[in-house]
Order: C-alpha cells, then sequence, then structure tokens
C-alpha cells in the first residue's frame, strides 16, 4: 500500500512547489514592485504598494502611477531611473484627468505590455509618444483650424517680425532677462490660443517702440500693418497646446481629404468615414502589405504612401505625399477620435459645435472650396482627372458660369450627381449648409471673374423641336463623348436626373452652342473641326429636346 | 513485518499498526503543509491592494453674501465653509463617533444618531464623540477655494483668498 | 451559601476552566487518537465528513486499475473550484461591463487573484475531463449493472451540471468570448424552432423560443442574462450538483461499494501479512441490522474479509489522487492564464464564435442541422445512455475492463469502427457538402432529419444492432455503441476545436486562416 503514500508525498511536495513559485512571483518578481523600490525621495525610499487614480466621472481607473510614480498625485521629485520622471507641465493635470483618457492604453493593467495595450484583445493600444497630441482629439474632437497657409503665413510672419526675440513659442525663442530675475523678457505664447490674446497688444507694443530711443524695442519692433497682424493673430490664436494637431488637421483640410472623406458628418461620401478611424482596433486591420512592425502608425504611413497597396480596391488616389505630410496626416489620424464624457468636461471648442452649431473650419467660401472640393476640382476649379476615373468638370471654367444661373450652381452642389462622384452637399447628406453653399458658389464666380450669367432664360422649359433630328445629331456628334444614351464616357453625364431636373433649357442650349474653353468641349455655333461642324440654332434646340426625353425614362 | 505475523492478531490490540510510518507521517505532512501555505494565499485576496478611492478634493465657490459664522454647505459634500473676518475655513461634518453626518442646530452642530453635541468650531460639548470635528484643508484658487477632505488642518486653521 | 461550598464550587470552576481546551477537544474527537484498527474504524463512523466512507475497504477497490481514481478526481476538481470560487465572488461584479472590469481587476491587483482565476477555470476543464473520463470508466467495467443502475443515471446527471456549471461560468466574465459563446448557447436552446418552424407550428407550439427566453430572461443577452447566470452559476448548479454528489456517493455504500468481479478475492491472492482479519473476535457492534427490515444487503454473500481499513489505506489513496488533481490544476494555471478577450461587442461577432470545447462537438454538429445538432443528437444519446443499465441485464464480465463477449478485441473493432465512420461522414460533408449545396430548395425538414449529424448516429445504432445478433449480447451491442460514440464525440470535438475556421471552414490548422 505504500504506493499510495508515495503518491501522496510527492504530489503534496509538488504542489507546495508550484505555490513557492507563485507566490514568490506574485511577491518578489513583479515590474512595478521592482521599480518601487528602486525608487526614493530626499526623505527615503518610498513605500511599495499599488497606486492608481481614479476618476469616476470619465470612468478612469488608471493603474499607469504603479510604475511612472513620478506622476502619482503628490510623488514628484522622485530619484531612481527615468521612468519614474514627473508629467511635465500640461494644462490637463494628470490627477484629474487620469492618463488613458489622452494617451490610451490600458489603465486596468499593471504590467507594460498590457498597459500599453500592445497585447491581443486590447483594442485600444496606447498613443506613441511621439504622436501624443492625436490625444488630445479624443475631447478636442473639434479643433479649429484656419487655412493651413495663412497659418504659415502667419508663422513666418512671427519669425520675421522677431518676435522670438522675446516671447517663447513651443519651446522655442525667448530670452532671459538680464540675471534671470522676473523670468522671460515676454511671455511665453506657446498657450496663448486658450487664453486669448490681449486685444491692445499692438498699441502696448507700437507705445514701448516710440518711447525708446535705443535698444531691444527701438530694433525689433516696429509698426505692423494690418493684414500682417491679423495673419500673425491667426497663427497666434492656433497656439492652443496641441500646435502639431491642429497643423496636421490644417493639413488634411488643405489637401481636400474632406472631399471624399465624412468627419463629424461634414464631408463626401467617396471614401469611409474617418469620424472614430484613430479608435481601430489594430488587431483587426490587414498587415499583409505593411512592411516593419504590425503597428497602426505603420499601418497608417503605409497606406499613405500606398493606398492601394494596402487596401486591396481602394480607390484613394496615390496622393503623392512627402514623408513629413505622411507623418502629419498620421498624427490627425491618429487623433480622430470621440470620448463619452459628461459635458462638464467637454472643451469650449466642442461645445460651440455641437451646441451652437458653430464650424471648426473657417466659412469663407475660398477656404470651404479647398477643402471639400479642390481634391477633385482641382485647386483652381480647372478639373482634374486621376487614372481610372473620367475627368472631374472644370467648375470655374467661365464659359460654364456664364450660361450657369446661381440657382443651378448651388442646387447641383446641394443634390449632387447619384451614380456619379460627385456627392450630394445638403446639410442632411455631405454636410454643408445653405449659406457655406452661396459661399462656394460666390468663390467659383470670383475665380472666373464672372460674377453673373450672361444669359437667363426666361423659362426653364421651352424648347419644342423634334427629336428625331436631335436623336440623328446626338449620335454623329456627341455620343463619342458623352455616351450613347448619355451615361458619360469621357465627358459629363447627360442623363443624370439632377442635371435635367435642374439645368434650363438655354443652359443646355448655350452649353452646347458656346462650348467650354480649356475642355474638351466645342462649340458648335461655329465649325471648330471636321468632326464638329456648325449646328443651326434649330438643330441645338432638337438635340436639347433628344436629351430631354431620358428625363422621362429616368423617372 | 513478521514479527507482527507471530503476535496474536486481534481486532483488540493495542498497537497492532505500526508507529513509526516515516513515508505516512511524511506524506501527511506534506499534504498538510501545501494545504497550510494554500491557505495563506487564500486567506490574503480579500484584503483588497487598491482600494478604488477617487480624490476627495472638490472647488467651491462662496457666495459673496455669507455671513461671519454662517455655514456654506456645498451641495452633495458633508462639509461645512464658513467665512469670517480672519478667513475661510471648513469644518467635516462627519461625527467622530460612528460617521453619521451632523446637521447645524442653534449653536453648532448635533448628531442625529447618538445625541452628540458640537460648538460652532467642532468642539465636542456632549455626547459619546470622542474628538472634535477635523478642520479640512482649503487652499484659496482663483476666487474659489479649494476643499481636500483627505487632509485636515489644526482647529483655528484659516485661510484668506 | 456557605463559605466552604462555595470555595470549593469556585475550586472546581476554576479546575473546570483549566480542563475546558481538553474537553473541548475531547467532545470534538470522542474516539481518541486513531492508533488502532478499532479506533481508527470509530474515528471513521464518529467523523461527519468521513463517515461517508465503509470503516474498512476491499482491496480490490484499492487497485490503480479499478476506477484509476477518476470519481475523486472529479470530486477534488469540483471543491477546487468551489472554493478558488468562493473567493472570487468576492470581487466579481455581476454587470456587465463592470463584470469585465471586475474580471481585469482579479488579473492585475487583486492579491493572488489571477492565480486563483486560472486555478477555477482549469480545475472546471479538469471536473469535465474528469466526469467524462469517469463516466467511460464506469461504462467499460460495466460497473451500470444492478444494483447500480440508479447511480449510473444520478451520474449522468452530475454530468449534465457539470456541463452547465461550465457554461454558466462561460459568460461571466463579459468578454467577446463569453458573449459570442453564450449567443451560440442560446440560440441553440431555442432551435426547436427549426423543427416546429419546418412543421409551421412554431404560432402555436415554440418551446424553442420559452428554452432561450428562460436562460437569457431576454431577447439577446444582456444584463438579464448575466444575473440569472449569475444565479445558475453561483448558487442553483453547485446546490444541484452538492445534492446529487451526496446521493451518489451514498448509494456507492448503499449498492455494496465499487464493484468487483465475482473471483476478485481469488485473484487478489492472500492478504498481506499486516492485513488483519475482520472475525477474529465477537464484534463490537452488530452490522446490517437494516438488512432484517430490507431483507437483502449487496453485502450477502460476500464477507467482509480481504479488506483493509479505510483508514489509513482509502484515505491515503483519497488524498493522494486529490493532490495529484490539485497538482495539475495549480500547474496548467502556471503555464497558461485564463483566457480574458475584449469587453463584449454584440455589433462585431467574433469569427468564427466557439463555445467551450466539450461543446465543440456539438457546434460541428449544430453546423449540419442546429435542431438535431444541439438538441435531437445530444437528447437521443442522454436517453439512450440512460438506458444502458436496463436494456443490459447480463451478468458476465461486471468489474472487469471490457469485461463481455469479446471484450477488449470487441471494443478495438468497434473504436475502428467508429473512427471510420464518423471520419467518412465528415469527409464527405466537408469535400462535397450536403444536400442544401445540391439541392437549394431542398425543404428544412429533409435537412434537419437527414444530415450528417443523423446518419453518423443512423450508421452507429444499425452497427451496434449488428453486434447484439451477431454475439447474441445485449452487452456487445451496448459495448460497441458507446464505443463508437465516444470516438464520434472525440473526432468531432477535435475537428470543431482545430480544423473549423472563421465561418466554420475547414482548415487543416489555425495558421492558415484568412488575417481578417
Amino acid at each position: 500500500m505504500n504506493k499510495n503514500k508515495h503518491l501522496l508525498l510527492w504530489s503534496s511536495l509538488g504542489v507546495l512547489a508550484l505555490l513557492v513559485a507563485a507566490a514568490v512571483e506574485e511577491n518578489f518578481l513583479k515590474t512595478w514592485r521592482r521599480i518601487q523600490a528602486s525608487a526614493s525621495t530626499a526623505q527615503g525610499p518610498i513605500d511599495v504598494h499599488l497606486r492608481q487614480i481614479v476618476v469616476p466621472d470619465l470612468k478612469v481607473t488608471d493603474r499607469c502611477v504603479s510604475c511612472h510614480v513620478g506622476m502619482a498625485p503628490g510623488m514628484a521629485d522622485l530619484q531612481g531611473g527615468p521612468v519614474l520622471a514627473a508629467h511635465k507641465p500640461m494644462v490637463h493635470d494628470p490627477n484629474e484627468f487620469g492618463c488613458t483618457v489622452c494617451h490610451g492604453g490600458q489603465g486596468l493593467a499593471t504590467e507594460q505590455a498590457d498597459a500599453h495595450g500592445e497585447v491581443r484583445f486590447w483594442p485600444e493600444p496606447m498613443i506613441p509618444t511621439r504622436y501624443a497630441s492625436a490625444g488630445c482629439g479624443a475631447c478636442h474632437s473639434h479643433l479649429r483650424v484656419t487655412d493651413l497657409g495663412q497659418m504659415r503665413e502667419g508663422r513666418n510672419l512671427v519669425e520675421r517680425y522677431d518676435c522670438l526675440a522675446c516671447h517663447r513659442i513651443d519651446g522655442r525663442g525667448g530670452t532671459l532677462r538680464p540675471g534671470g530675475a522676473g523670468g522671460m523678457e515676454g511671455p511665453d505664447l506657446s498657450h496663448v490660443g486658450i487664453t486669448g490674446l490681449d486685444p491692445d497688444w499692438y498699441q502696448e507694443h507700437l507705445a514701448q517702440y516710440e518711447k525708446a530711443e535705443t535698444g531691444p524695442w527701438k530694433h525689433s519692433f516696429g509698426p505692423v500693418d494690418d493684414k500682417d497682424r491679423q495673419a500673425m493673430e491667426g497663427f497666434l490664436k492656433s497656439r492652443v497646446g496641441a500646435s502639431e494637431l491642429i497643423e496636421a488637421k490644417a493639413l488634411f483640410h488643405s489637401l481636400g481629404c474632406r472631399g471624399c472623406h465624412k468627419i463629424q458628418g461634414v464631408g463626401g461620401d467617396d471614401g469611409p468615414d474617418l469620424t472614430r478611424f484613430g479608435e481601430r482596433d489594430p488587431h483587426l486591420l490587414d498587415f499583409s502589405h505593411v512592411p516593419g512592425e504590425h503597428t497602426f502608425v505603420h499601418w497608417i504611413a503605409e497606406h499613405f504612401r500606398w493606398p492601394a497597396k494596402v487596401v486591396a480596391g481602394s480607390k484613394m488616389p496615390d496622393l503623392g505625399l512627402t514623408e513629413p505630410q505622411i507623418d502629419k496626416l498620421t498624427l490627425y489620424m491618429l487623433s480622430l477620435r470621440q470620448s463619452h464624457f459628461p459635458e462638464a468636461y467637454w472643451p469650449k471648442d466642442r461645445i460651440l459645435v455641437e451646441r451652437f452649431r458653430e464650424r471648426e473650419f473657417a466659412t469663407d467660401g475660398a477656404t470651404l472650396f479647398g477643402t471639400f472640393c479642390a481634391a477633385c476640382h482641382g485647386p483652381a476649379g480647372e478639373g482634374r482627372r486621376f487614372p481610372e476615373s473620367s475627368p472631374f468638370p472644370s467648375v470655374a471654367n467661365p464659359d460654364f458660369l456664364a450660361v450657369a444661373s446661381d440657382d443651378f450652381l448651388a442646387e447641383t452642389i446641394r443634390r449632387g450627381r447619384p451614380g456619379r462622384r460627385m456627392p450630394a452637399w445638403n446639410e442632411a447628406e455631405g454636410g454643408l449648409r445653405d449659406g457655406e453653399i452661396a459661399e462656394v458658389v460666390a468663390h467659383l464666380r470670383r475665380m472666373a471673374g464672372v460674377d453673373k450669367p450672361e444669359v437667363v432664360s426666361p423659362r426653364p422649359r421651352w424648347v419644342q423641336a423634334g427629336v428625331d433630328p436631335g436623336r440623328r445629331l446626338y449620335a454623329a456628334h456627341c455620343a463619342g463623348c458623352h455616351g450613347a444614351q448619355g451615361d458619360g464616357v469621357e465627358a459629363p453625364a447627360l442623363n443624370n436626373p439632377i442635371l435635367l431636373s435642374t439645368a434650363t433649357d438655354t443652359y443646355l442650349l448655350e452649353t452646347i452652342r458656346r462650348g467650354r474653353r480649356g475642355t474638351a468641349m466645342p462649340g458648335f455655333a461655329a465649325p471648330s473641326s471636321p468632326a464638329y461642324p456648325a449646328l443651326s440654332p434649330t438643330d441645338i434646340e432638337s438635340i436639347v429636346a433628344f436629351i430631354r426625353t431620358w428625363e422621362d425614362s429616368s423617372k | 513485518m513478521s514479527e507482527t505475523s507471530s503476535l496474536v492478531r486481534s481486532r483488540l490490540d493495542p498497537e497492532p499498526v505500526p508507529r513509526r510510518d516515516f513515508l505516512g507521517l511524511a506524506s501527511m505532512g506534506a499534504a498538510g503543509a501545501a494545504m497550510l501555505f494554500a491557505l495563506v494565499g487564500m486567506l490574503r485576496l480579500p484584503k483588497a491592494a487598491v482600494v478604488a478611492s477617487p480624490s476627495k478634493k472638490f472647488t467651491v465657490q462662496l457666495p459673496d453674501s455669507l455671513a461671519p459664522g454662517k455655514a456654506h454647505i456645498p451641495a452633495g459634500r458633508s462639509v461645512a465653509l464658513f467665512r469670517d473676518e480672519k478667513g475661510v475655513y471648513a469644518i467635516s461634518l462627519v461625527c467622530t463617533h460612528l460617521g453619521c453626518i451632523v446637521k447645524e442646530a442653534a449653536e453648532g452642530f448635533e448628531c442625529p444618531c447618538h445625541g452628540s453635541k458640537f460648538t460652532a468650531d467642532g468642539t465636542v460639548t456632549k455626547g459619546p464623540a470622542p474628538t472634535a470635528l477635523p478642520w479640512l484643508k482649503v487652499t484659496p484658487r482663483d476666487g474659489e477655494f479649494v476643499v481636500d477632505e483627505d487632509t485636515t488642518v489644526p482647529q483655528g486653521a484659516k485661510v484668506t483668498g | 451559601m456557605s463559605s466552604t461550598t462555595s470555595k470549593s464550587a469556585l475550586g472546581e470552576f476554576l479546575g473546570n476552566l483549566v480542563r475546558a481546551p481538553r474537553a473541548i477537544y475531547r467532545a470534538a474527537f470522542r474516539t481518541g487518537a486513531p492508533t488502532t484498527d478499532r479506533s481508527r474504524s470509530d474515528f471513521v463512523f464518529g467523523n461527519v465528513f468521513l463517515h461517508l466512507h465503509p470503516v474498512r475497504t476491499h482491496r480490490w477497490s484499492l487497485r490503480w486499475t479499478t476506477t484509476l481514481g477518476l470519481g475523486i478526481a472529479a470530486t477534488a476538481a469540483f471543491l477546487l473550484t468551489l472554493v478558488t470560487g468562493v473567493l472570487l465572488m468576492f470581487y466579481y461584479k455581476p454587470f456587465p461591463e463592470a463584470a469585465y472590469e471586475s474580471i481585469k481587476d482579479i488579473h492585475f491587483v487583486v492579491p493572488t487573484g489571477r492565480f486563483i482565476r486560472n486555478i477555477h477555470r482549469w480545475a472546471a476543464n479538469v471536473m469535465v475531463v474528469a466526469v467524462l473520463a469517469h463516466m467511460v470508466r464506469v461504462f467499460f467495467t460495466a460497473s451500470y449493472r444492478a444494483p447500480r443502475e440508479f447511480n449510473w443515471l444520478i451520474g449522468m446527471g452530475l454530468l449534465v451540471v457539470t456541463l452547465g456549471l461550465s457554461f454558466t461560468g462561460y459568460l461571466l466574465p463579459w468578454d467577446q468570448l463569453a458573449y459570442w459563446a453564450t449567443t451560440i448557447g442560446a440560440n441553440i436552446a431555442q432551435s426547436p424552432r427549426e423543427l416546429t418552424d419546418s412543421l409551421g407550428i412554431t404560432e402555436q407550439f415554440d418551446p424553442g423560443g420559452l428554452q432561450k427566453q428562460l436562460l437569457l430572461g431576454s431577447d439577446t443577452v444582456g444584463a438579464e442574462s448575466l444575473i440569472r447566470f449569475y444565479l445558475l452559476h453561483v448558487m442553483i448548479l453547485p446546490l444541484a450538483l452538492a445534492a446529487l454528489m451526496a446521493v451518489h456517493f451514498w448509494r456507492i455504500r448503499k449498492d455494496g461499494g465499487l464493484n468487483r468481479p465475482e473471483d476478485a478475492d481469488a485473484r487478489l491472492g492472500p492478504a498481506p501479512d499486516a492485513t488483519y482479519p475482520v472475525f477474529t473476535e465477537a464484534p463490537k457492534k452488530t452490522y446490517h441490522l437494516a438488512a432484517i427490515v430490507q431483507g437483502r444487503t449487496p453485502a450477502v454473500r460476500r464477507g467482509p474479509e480481504n479488506t483493509v481499513p479505510s483508514m489509513p489505506h482509502l484515505f491515503y489513496a483519497e488524498l493522494g489522487v486529490l493532490m495529484v488533481t490539485v497538482l495539475i490544476c495549480v500547474g496548467l494555471s502556471l503555464l497558461a492564464n485564463a483566457p480574458l478577450k475584449e469587453l463584449a461587442n454584440p455589433s462585431v461577432p467574433e469569427n468564427p464564435a466557439k463555445a467551450p470545447w466539450y461543446f465543440l462537438g456539438l457546434q460541428e454538429l449544430v453546423s449540419f442541422s442546429a435542431f438535431m445538432g444541439g438538441v435531437g443528437i445530444p437528447a437521443i444519446v442522454v436517453v439512450g445512455l440512460g438506458l444502458i443499465p436496463f436494456l443490459d441485464r447480463e451478468g458476465a464480465g461486471s468489474g472487469d475492463w471490457f469485461g463481455g463477449p469479446g471484450g477488449a478485441r470487441l471494443v478495438v473493432w468497434s473504436a475502428i469502427v467508429g473512427l471510420a465512420a464518423v471520419l467518412a461522414v465528415e469527409a464527405f460533408a466537408i469535400q462535397f457538402g450536403w444536400i442544401r449545396q445540391w439541392f437549394p430548395h431542398a425543404p428544412q425538414l429533409l435537412i434537419t432529419l437527414v444530415n450528417p449529424g443523423t446518419v453518423l448516429t443512423a450508421m452507429y445504432a444499425a452497427y451496434s444492432i449488428w453486434l447484439v445478433k451477431w454475439h447474441n449480447s445485449t452487452r456487445a451491442g451496448a459495448l460497441g455503441l458507446f464505443t463508437c460514440f465516444l470516438c464520434g464525440f472525440v473526432v468531432l470535438t477535435i475537428i470543431g476545436t482545430h480544423f473549423r475556421g472563421p465561418n466554420w471552414e475547414f482548415y487543416w490548422s489555425p495558421a492558415q486562416w484568412p488575417t481578417h
């Protein structure tokens, strides 16, 4: 019967050994224990225990401070490794907001890989430190941006006027007063966009300039003209602590990405809605065509380099971006998040947009056109073509604007061209409001230098001509580009129901008569080539009548 | 065991079992030790390593009309704030006896649970409460006051701001 | 009230106080130190935890090959889950999201929490394995026969409750794994609708919908389901299990201890010298007075000879098996953490969403027909298993492994037949598809009745009926049928676990799964 005793003896000893191993692992080998044991203050070593920041309103329980002890409440000034460093001075105190609200990662975890979220089954990995300001996007989802060009100009002016001699901006510039007493000569302007500019700053500077005989005031400050001052103020107002993010967002807007991508309900429909793109679970992405480490950042950057390689079948054109641009856009992509915090925690910009219907972008025609239209129609509205797609109409063409009424233009923008790439931009679909669409129309007219249509139709429909000659003429002269059924091979589709319902007969007739200079559309008032002879007004009317037949069939 | 077989084999034999069964004792000892060790480990579980205690700091704005000696009790907090000519101070309203919330009375505070009475500065005058109501740390910030319920200050410490 | 009496009373009081610890000990352990066989027997009698054991155990029962210790292993695993489960309840919060976060807390900050949870998880798996293996052992040693038929039924109840405990525990972490496995489980419960739908009577008679409603408390898995599963997991099922276990153990004693062959005594040979015979002198107690009333006991014609005192011999064996079980569970817990995936997300299904491993054989059958796979065939199997002791009334070979006509050879052949059949049916279905692929408009009733699962069941049934005729023995048919179903269960479980990937497609290994 001794074998049962042996069974008991050896299995018990085995259990004991395993339990001891587990106890040692838990009580001595945890990383946070070692880190805390190595830390000390001026008074001596610190207590070794788990630490956490709890913010019930934000549903935050962040144990990051178990390792990053220097960021725990009241634990600054620790000696030890770099992990013990205190947080750099911030607008948002980590003790009030926690860590994961901005940085992502798994606040509940107490081990590095889990906490940084670099594990399977944690869909919100930490935002890499390099792109840390992307975390701002979670709450500041409606950061206001101005036009990238204006912002650059403002920055250049700030440098040219030598503001950095006294002021510090984003860690650059500024001079200490002699002896260091009293700090900097001028206030740090890195976050001046939050507090707002002193409205009298220019008058005060000018007064100093006029008082001074010699010295820095005389040399580095002088009168600034209004235009430059506005540009500088525009730049300074964007200094809110996440300037990289603002610049990245401005770049995104200036590249016209929102012509295809919706964000917060405003934008085109050609590409996927990007509203919460930054929250995507990296483990659900296809990395088979992404070299290097399988991180979200790599995926995004590689996608910007070769869209169709990373996502098979992607319609996104190769934008020919530079690496710094890709880096900025990657930052912006990571920032596309949306937190669900109580409104008391919302930043001003978000309240203005979500509660007071303000816009996060400038609403002048130029900015709107650049943000939403230019990606397809070209920065100057000249029309464009991308491989494997029919050309986009040249909307700033003077011949077009000479025959198109403002109503026609606005209605076209509002309702789009169903079935074609042009989406409907009305508030329910593309997100633009009527006033903004009017601004875009005005901008088109400014670009073309045509401030009102030259011909005005007496009535929308007046053509009475017979259809049959029109059918023959269309087949001979138009079908080559516009397609036998008007479905638009190379040229715009003519059988589009929205076009047919909004275009007047005069518009169609005049377009055929005059053509569009600078595009493939010839005018038929006079012979332009052997293939395109002159057509009589009756001929043209019959073509219009023929085009109108598609209206009935499409109804 | 040949010795045993030579004995009278009886169930009533006082010592029929070999007394020195080292293997048996060792195995029982090992099993006992393993179970004891496991028990110690399991007993450690109920004591939480971290308790979910959010920071008990909060910010209040005192009404300008607040008269000296009159308590201002922010909604949802068990703290009374006072302002007099010497400054602002906060007194915890948690009874030091068994943790009930004391009520304002004609003079000072009284506890509804077991009848402790306190003066307006927190000193016990009657009842089972062992110590005075603690004064809490108040820090002025931009015209408002930050009260830290976790930090007590000596009675009589007032701040201006 | 004279001073002398009060003095002596005071002295007595003080004396009592001094003697109190010893008196308390004696009151607790009346029999004294268990140093002799008799005092050991008394000790076993007098101890509520030990008295389920006989005072003397037959030597046959202590052979390792008799039981392989599987029943004790299952009990030990249950005790482990019980203890660790109670500990986990200190921190677990049965509400969606809070549940997930509390498991994260248990994983990351609760002292010993992760280890305890791992043990709970592994012990639960070990328990399922042990219960299944125990049933296999009982079947192959024909230990279900009279008078043990009813205990076999109790054992089946224990199997069902064990699976239920494991399944209800699956939802509690509220992660993706939990959510989708439970969703599938609930829809299997609803699958009688497949039959009622194809008969067109769901409007009037909807047992499937009722089952799902009762299980979830709602139409989808949500807070209502979680609290139900929690209640089942920590209260109803453990109590049911404990009650069934008590009956199960008690019946073992009442049915005459562990089953052993008629000629066990002869095969064991003479007892070793150290074993004391029972009837050397007048017994101190009269056994089996109850027999006078009952008229028959299983111990009739079997003297209590060739037995050894349960204490210590049986207890060493039992403790040893318990410790081995603990060793296995603890070792596995150190090697692998209990899984915890992302927070449950009702809009993103897991692909593939797999049930717990022991249900993957069923899930494979369910992939052919939800009703037959999830309800029909399991019901046939459960009823069939329950009927075995009442259909096989033979006596030969009881207590021996694979006892019966042909014995081990028959089992090997049946295993070959069983494996061949399940592999052939699976290979055919994977390679060529089934009725729906060939005739897209085939009625659902046809597919419910004729699918790989039912075909396989019919093949096994036909084979075992042939065995009954061929060997002219019900035991032969039972052996063949059980072996076949065992092979089917194992193969289907392996296929479901290892060879099924996203969309329940066949893959040779998980490495070939498409990444999306």
